[in-house]
Order: C-alpha cells, then sequence, then structure tokens
C-alpha cells in the first residue's frame, strides 16, 4: 500500500495553474518562496520553451534564462519586478521591460502580479504577460 | 474501523420507488472506530437515520463537514443526539474568511429556515475549524485537506491501526485540466486518497452528462474512476450519486466503473457505488449491503 505522506499543492495553486492552463494569456504561477511553480503554452510560446521541458525553476534560474532587462539592457534586480512586490508587500504591481526568449530574441513585455492569498494562508502570485511587439501573434493576442 | 453509508445521494434527497436499492438521502457516512468512539462524515439527510439507531444513553459524536451546502447540512437539526442534554456533539468544518464556522452553520439552524437556534440545543455543542495539521479522534489520526468544488471544501483522511479512509464526497479534480499522474501533486485530493485502503469518492455524473455540468464541482464517472487509479487506492467507492440516477440508472454506471477499473488493472470487486445502509469493516470483509 501506497503511504500518504505525498502532499498535494496548496488547492489555490492548483485551481490557479488549471485555470492558467486554460487562458492564451501568457502567465506565471510562483508560489510563496517565488519559485516558479508553472508557466503556461502562451508563456512557452513567446520565451521559447514549453514547462513541460524545463519544469520548476527557481527566481535565480528564470531570471537568467530570460531576464527580464531594463531599458538600457541591464537585468532587471528581483527586488523590483512587479512579482516581488506582490509576494513581498502583498499587493498588485505591474512594470514594462524586455525579456529575451531561449533563442536571443528580445520581446517588451507589459507585466502585472496579483498575490494570490488563501484561506489561512499567503500562497504565492500569478503574473500576466503581455507582449508589445509582434510576439503577440503567437499567442493570438488581438483584442 | 467500520463504517456504515447512511447517504450516498447528493444535491437534494431523492426518495421514490426508483432509488429504494442505493437510498435517496443526501450525504452521511458513519465510523466507528475500535474503541468504540463515533465518527461521522457529514450531515445530509442520512444523518436522521443515524441518530434514531443510537440509543439515549450520553454520547460524544465528532462530526466532520467536508463544507456547508444544504445537502451536507440539511440532516444536522433532525439528529436526536443534539436533543439529549448529555450528548457532546463536535463539529469540525473548513474554515472561511470572516466568519466563524458555527455562524455559517447558525444560518440554516435559526430562523426562518428553522423553528430552533444553535443556543437553544440541549446538548453540548462546540465547533472547530479543522486544523491544517493532522489531529486525533480517539485511536483515530484525521487529516484534512482542502480539495477542487465550489467554496471552501474540505476531504479528509482517517487512518486507524493501518486502515485508511479517504473521504471526498463532492470534487472536481480534473476541471480546467486532466489528471496527470506524473505529477501527483498537482492533482487535488492526492495527497488524502493516496493508498488509501477505502476510497469514497464523488461520481455524480455519467460522462455524457458532464458536459452541461462542467464547473459545478462533481467528477464524471471516467474522473472519478481515474482519480482512484491515480491514487491506488485499494477499494473504491463511487458516491454522490446525482438524484436523477434511478436504481437501474445507477447500476449500469456501476458495471461501467468495474470496466474501467479493470483497464487500470483493478480487480472489478473493488469498485462499487455506495448504497444507503452499506456497512464496510476496513482491514475484513464487507459486511453487508454491498
Amino acid at each position: 500500500m501506497a503511504t500518504g505522506e505525498v502532499r498535494q499543492k496548496p488547492i489555490e495553486l492548483i485551481l490557479a495553474r488549471n485555470f492558467l492552463a486554460s487562458l492564451s494569456t501568457p502567465s506565471f504561477l510562483v508560489d510563496h518562496h517565488g519559485q516558479l511553480v508553472y508557466f503556461n503554452d502562451a508563456a512557452g510560446a513567446l520565451l521559447g520553451k514549453r514547462f513541460e521541458e524545463t519544469g520548476a525553476m527557481s527566481a535565480r534560474e528564470w531570471g537568467a534564462r530570460w531576464g527580464p532587462f531594463g531599458e538600457d539592457g541591464a537585468p532587471l534586480p528581483y527586488e523590483e519586478l512587479p512579482l516581488t512586490t506582490a509576494l513581498k508587500q502583498g499587493h498588485p504591481a505591474a512594470g514594462r521591460f524586455t525579456v529575451r526568449d531561449s533563442s536571443g530574441r528580445q520581446h517588451q513585455i507589459l507585466s502585472s502580479a496579483l498575490p494570490v492569498v488563501g484561506a489561512d494562508a499567503f500562497r504565492g502570485a500569478i503574473v500576466f504577460f503581455w507582449p508589445l511587439d509582434s510576439s503577440r501573434d503567437l499567442i493570438g493576442a488581438s483584442p | 474501523m467500520k463504517l456504515t453509508v447512511w447517504g450516498a445521494r447528493g444535491s437534494v434527497p431523492a426518495p421514490g420507488p426508483q432509488t429504494t436499492r442505493y437510498g435517496g438521502n443526501t450525504p452521511c457516512v458513519a465510523i466507528t472506530l475500535a474503541d468504540g468512539a463515533l465518527v461521522v462524515l457529514d450531515a445530509g439527510t442520512g444523518i436522521r437515520n443515524l441518530g434514531l439507531t443510537l440509543a439515549s444513553e450520553p454520547q460524544r459524536i465528532h462530526i466532520l463537514l467536508t463544507h456547508l451546502h444544504l445537502d451536507h447540512i440539511q440532516g444536522l437539526m433532525f439528529f436526536a443526539p443534539l436533543f439529549n442534554p448529555d450528548s457532546e456533539i463536535v463539529i469540525w468544518g473548513p474554515e472561511a474568511p470572516g466568519v466563524s464556522l458555527q455562524d455559517r452553520i447558525a444560518r440554516y439552524i435559526s430562523a426562518p429556515l428553522s423553528p430552533v437556534e444553535i443556543r437553544e440545543l440541549p446538548c453540548a455543542m462546540s465547533f472547530n475549524s479543522a486544523p491544517p495539521s493532522e489531529w486525533e479522534i480517539g485511536p483515530a489520526t484525521i487529516r484534512a485537506e482542502s480539495i477542487a468544488h465550489r467554496g471552501p471544501t474540505l476531504g479528509f483522511r482517517i487512518s486507524e491501526a493501518g486502515s485508511t479512509l479517504c473521504y471526498i464526497p463532492d470534487h472536481e479534480p480534473a476541471l480546467g485540466a486532466p489528471l496527470d499522474p506524473s505529477q501527483p501533486e498537482w492533482i487535488s485530493g492526492y495527497g488524502l486518497a493516496r493508498g488509501a485502503s477505502l476510497l469514497i469518492h464523488d461520481c455524480q455524473y455519467a460522462d455524457e452528462e458532464y458536459e452541461e455540468h462542467l464547473g459545478w464541482g462533481h467528477s464524471k464517472l471516467s474522473d472519478a474512476v481515474a482519480f482512484a487509479a491515480c491514487s491506488e487506492a485499494e477499494r473504491v467507492l463511487l458516491f454522490h450519486h446525482d438524484p436523477l440516477h434511478s436504481d437501474d440508472f445507477l447500476d449500469s454506471l456501476s458495471d461501467l466503473a468495474a470496466a474501467r477499473w479493470v483497464q487500470y488493472g483493478g480487480a472489478p470487486d473493488r469498485i462499487a457505488l455506495a448504497r444507503e445502509t452499506q456497512e464496510i469493516a476496513l482491514a475484513g470483509q464487507l459486511l453487508g449491503g454491498a
């Protein structure tokens, strides 16, 4: 008999992941430690890798892989990202910056981060991206 | 532990000649632990019949509520021990933002829906939000986890002497994404159900009915069986039957469930649809009513 030691992720993250998986809006899901625990296919199309290829990543790992970068091309400190504001200050935040996909191509994006708060604990954040260049065509983003 | 199904119907009671074999009462399962302690899972209309079987001597009864939808609490104020001044009733349920468990239940047990108020009940009654960590009731260890259903909802894992019962009567784990056994930690309820001696799980809909009820918080048959297989439950009791499903229709669902279970490598006699008055002894044999 298998034991019961494996715990499910918090239900808020499970439902958020299922929701994001159904969207064509590129989006990240991070846990309360800042670990990227999921990104959807639309984000994968923008960044050139699917989640199934990368798996979960620490902030350091995905930052090194994709950025983001400021207007001067320098990497933005993790503390200045909307995601970090959502996680550490617990309120929504937004920003505009550049990310670099897996082929090295750069994309201008808007980003909005929303905290995910459960019934009894802070769970993490959802980050939505909106490409400002032709990469919008990758995800069919044309309202 | 020994358990008795007092109600296996979902949504609303469904009495009548079409439902005599599986029963029409809404969810209630009673567990008798090795020391004789009584734990009751949900307080649907089935709890009324349970109450009638309990002697009038003092009782300490734990009631574990998965959530507060009416079909899971409707029988509570008809539960005889509530009217026994020598009884002690301990209610456990899900936490919700801003309102206590007692206040939420009092929305039902109060005017104009009820002729009595909670404070008028003669028994000793207490209310507890299920803690995030395990707790003990007599010789049993209880674990609660939030699961995918509409509104704050728990599943329970109850372990005693090497046997484990998992109870997830209202559950839609495949909503928005298919069940993926390679990432079980992302499956709602998986940790509760994993390796359970007996899994009692939602199976409200036939597959062809599900499309019209997507997002209502309940499972279709194929998802219920897939969840049970993924979690490696030893035995499965499918539960929360739709009120429109007659005994004959449920018989056909039972056959389909067994066939699917066999496809996952299970034995056909290890999966069944729950029937009212059914008794099961875990770590023992089916006692009757199956």
